[in-house]
């Protein structure tokens, strides 16, 4: 969001207004309260002097009065039209009417009010008017009253006067509010709107290096600045911290993965030359196992046949360790050839192989004709005739031996399964069994070498997949596996493979 | 005994009759008085002049020497033109300048010596300069209705004028005797004259 120019001339635009207003008001109770007493005061003057116009009429009219002579009377009031405040003047004697008046264009004779109290003068108001009377006396006795009407223009125009001043004053407050508003502007205004555009800047480039370079700030803004560099200082230096940390972290990580890929690679080379140079003496002990037996054919006595063929069985199991020890290193080291398999009748030609070599067993087997995935083939058989192999050994003992292969869809993704009705395991100890040379059954009880399952984890894993294991005691068990947590993962796979595929 | 000239009926006239009530009023007679007054029905010229005559009082500045010897302020008749009776109600525990008013019916101008104010009736028009020539000197303020008063030497002449009763002064005569009369009772005469009487003559 960009910063319009209203907010940044807002708060000096607001310390505007606020001075107006307060000055305003300051200027209108001033204004009125002035006003008011200037009025009143005005008031009490006007009266004051109506007051001793209406005490020299009332004198000038005593004989006027006692002598009826309304003419004189007259003239006497005649004598108010020098002052223009008055309006109309009357002498009440007795009667309703007035005994004499004086009465200016357009208004009316002041009515007829007789004095409520003792006192020889009253004022009171009337509408616009100031009415003033007071009472001729002769010889001690009270022989009329005189009434003077005056309307107090002078009011207005002292009121018009003082609106005029106050406006006046107004105005020169305006321009010293404005003139207010812009030194405000450049002195706080300005620096607080940069301030506040610096830490946009920051806060949006993440560039903590960046510093608020005030004018000749002081006071809080000078607190503020420094307050905020500091902050960005400190934001910097942790950010560098981290920075440097995290570069650190890494590197320790890479060197710890490259020792520990080393020591793997090394630790896997030496295992397949181990295994690699055991095979060709243990293939020529087989070699002669087999030559001595033929050569030997019905000559020897039985226990010598029978320590031959135990012999000869121990090198074929000794054979298949190092070719289960091969294929654990295989497993790792090999480069992955994915192509398109169908996984179940690759499993349907392992286990015919199995019932070829066990003729007298008989085993129910199911098996799901398609299972299409995208993996390396090699690998591949090497999982299924370990886990097929497992089932099939440990379903010796029964004698309607089961053992399913098939897949399903589960959350995406496709899980193969080998199940079987064998001896199973204890399912606390289910993740036991992919680890190498992990035998949860007697060498005894069901031959084998512990490395089959292990090799099978760790050929999914490469595939991006995972395998587990559900089961329990004479219960049976089932190994399951997925090839690709998700799919379109790319895995991870060596430059140049790809022509190699099959 | 009433003068036919002044003779008017109030009820003919009601501004007459306020006007008349008024100088009443004015003169210092009591709403009861005046109710009795109005009661009547009828307010004549005589009413009115009784209280003009009342009033001259208040505008006259005696001499000093005759203030401090009268207890009272003496309003004198002389001749009756039917003021008498109205004058007697009027004055009734009233004063003038702190004295109090009496009355007084003379036969004769000679015993004006202690009055303030003379009222010479209509009756004393053929003594007329007899009675001024007796009153010449004194500090007396001569008073009539007659025709031509004040040119034969007296001080204040009652007249009609639009049905009114006004009075002119001759400021010469009253000043003869060192009456001093107020400039206000001067501003409601209709006439002042200030030729010297005696050169009138």
């Amino acid at each position: 969001m960009m910063q319009s120019p209203f907010r940044r001339t807002s708060i000096a635009a607001r310390l505007t207004w606020m001075n107006l207003l307060v000055s305003g008001v300051g200027l209108f109770l001033a204004y009125f309260s002035f006003l008011a007493y200037d009025l009143y005061v005005y008031r009490e003057a006007s009266v004051e002097s109506l007051s001793g116009l209406a005490r020299v009429v009332a004198t000038n009219s005593v004989s006027a009065v006692l002598f009826d002579d309304d003419t004189s009377a007259k003239a006497t009031l005649s004598g108010l039209s020098g002052s223009s405040d008055v309006v109309s003047a009357a002498i009440y004697t007795t009667s309703d009417t007035p005994f004499a008046q004086y009465v200016q264009k357009g208004a009316s004779p002041p009515p007829g009010k007789i004095f409520t109290d003792k006192t020889n003068q009253q004022s009171w108001v009337s509408g616009r008017d100031v009415v003033t009377g007071a009472r001729i006396e002769s010889e001690g006795k009270v022989i009329g009253t005189v009434y003077i009407q005056a309307r107090l223009h002078g009011l207005r125009k002292e009121a018009i006067q003082y609106a005029n001043i106050a406006a006046v004053i107004l105005l020169v407050c305006l321009a010293v509010a404005l003139l207010a508003g812009i030194v405000f502007k450049k002195l706080l205004a300005e620096p607080i709107v940069s301030l506040a555009q610096t830490a946009r800047e920051v806060s949006r480039s993440k560039d903590y290096a960046l510093r608020f370079s005030p004018g000749q700030e002081y006071d809080e803004l000078l607190l503020l600045t420094e307050a905020f560099n500091e902050m960005l200082g400190a934001i910097q230096a942790r950010d560098g911290a981290l920075e440097q940390a995290k570069a650190e972290l890494e590197l320790r990580v890479e060197e710890r993965t490259a020792q520990l890929q080393a020591a793997n690679l090394e630790m896997e080379a030496f295992s397949y030359t181990v295994a690699h140079d055991l095979r060709s003496p243990l293939q020529a002990m087989s070699n002669v196992c087999y030559l001595f037996g033929v050569m030997d054919q019905g000559h020897s006595p039985p226990q010598k046949v029978a320590m031959l063929a135990q012999l000869t069985a121990t090198v074929g199991t000794m054979s298949d360790m190092i070719d289960d020890l091969l294929d654990l290193s295989r497993s790792s080291t090999a480069e992955l050839h994915l192509s398109e398999l169908k996984l179940g009748p690759m499993a349907a030609s392992i286990l015919e192989a199995l019932a070829k070599a066990s003729p007298e067993r008989v085993v129910e087997t199911t098996i799901a004709s398609d299972c299409a995935v995208e993996a390396d083939a090699g690998l591949m058989q090497i999982v299924l005739q370990n886990l097929l192999r497992n089932a099939w050994k440990f379903t010796g003992r029964r004698d309607k031996a089961a053992i399913e292969f098939g897949c399903m869809q589960r959350n995406n993704e496709m899980v193969m399964y080998v199940r079987d009705n064998g001896a199973g395991f204890d399912a606390r100890l289910a993740d036991r069994l992919f680890k190498p040379f992990q035998r949860l059954h007697g060498a005894s009880e069901f031959p084998g070498t512990g490395i089959g399952l292990a090799t099978v984890r760790r050929i999914v894993g490469r595939h991006g997949g995972k395998a587990w294991a559900e089961g329990a005691v004479d219960k049976g068990a089932t190994f399951y596996f997925t090839l690709r947590a998700e799919p379109g993962v790319q895995l991870p796979r060596l430059a140049g493979n790809d022509d190699a595929a099959s | 005994m009433q003068s036919p000239r002044y003779s008017r009926s109030a009820s003919g006239l009601p501004a007459r009759c306020c006007l008349s009530i008024c100088a009443l009023l004015l003169a210092g007679l009591s709403m009861v008085g005046w109710g009795q007054s109005g009661g009547s029905g009828r307010l004549a010229a005589a009413d009115i002049e009784a209280a003009y005559l009342y009033n001259f009082g208040k505008f006259v500045r005696f001499p000093a020497v005759d203030a401090q010897n009268q207890p009272t302020f003496s309003i004198c008749i002389l001749g009756d033109d039917g003021i008498g009776a109205p004058l007697d109600n009027l004055i009734a525990n009233e004063s003038i300048q702190g004295r109090k008013i009496v009355t007084r019916r003379l036969t004769s101008a000679a015993d004006a010596g202690t009055c303030q104010i003379i009222y010479i009736g209509q009756t004393e028009e053929e003594r007329l300069e007899r009675n001024l020539a007796a009153l010449e000197g004194k500090p007396v303020l001569t008073v009539s209705g007659l025709p031509g008063f004040l040119d034969r030497g007296g001080m204040i002449q009652f007249i009609l004028q639009d049905k009114r009763v006004r009075f002119a002064v001759n400021l010469t005569a009253a000043e003869r005797p060192r009456l001093e009369l107020s400039s206000e009772l001067l501003k409601v005469a209709t006439r002042v004259d200030a030729k010297p009487a005696g050169e009138a003559k």
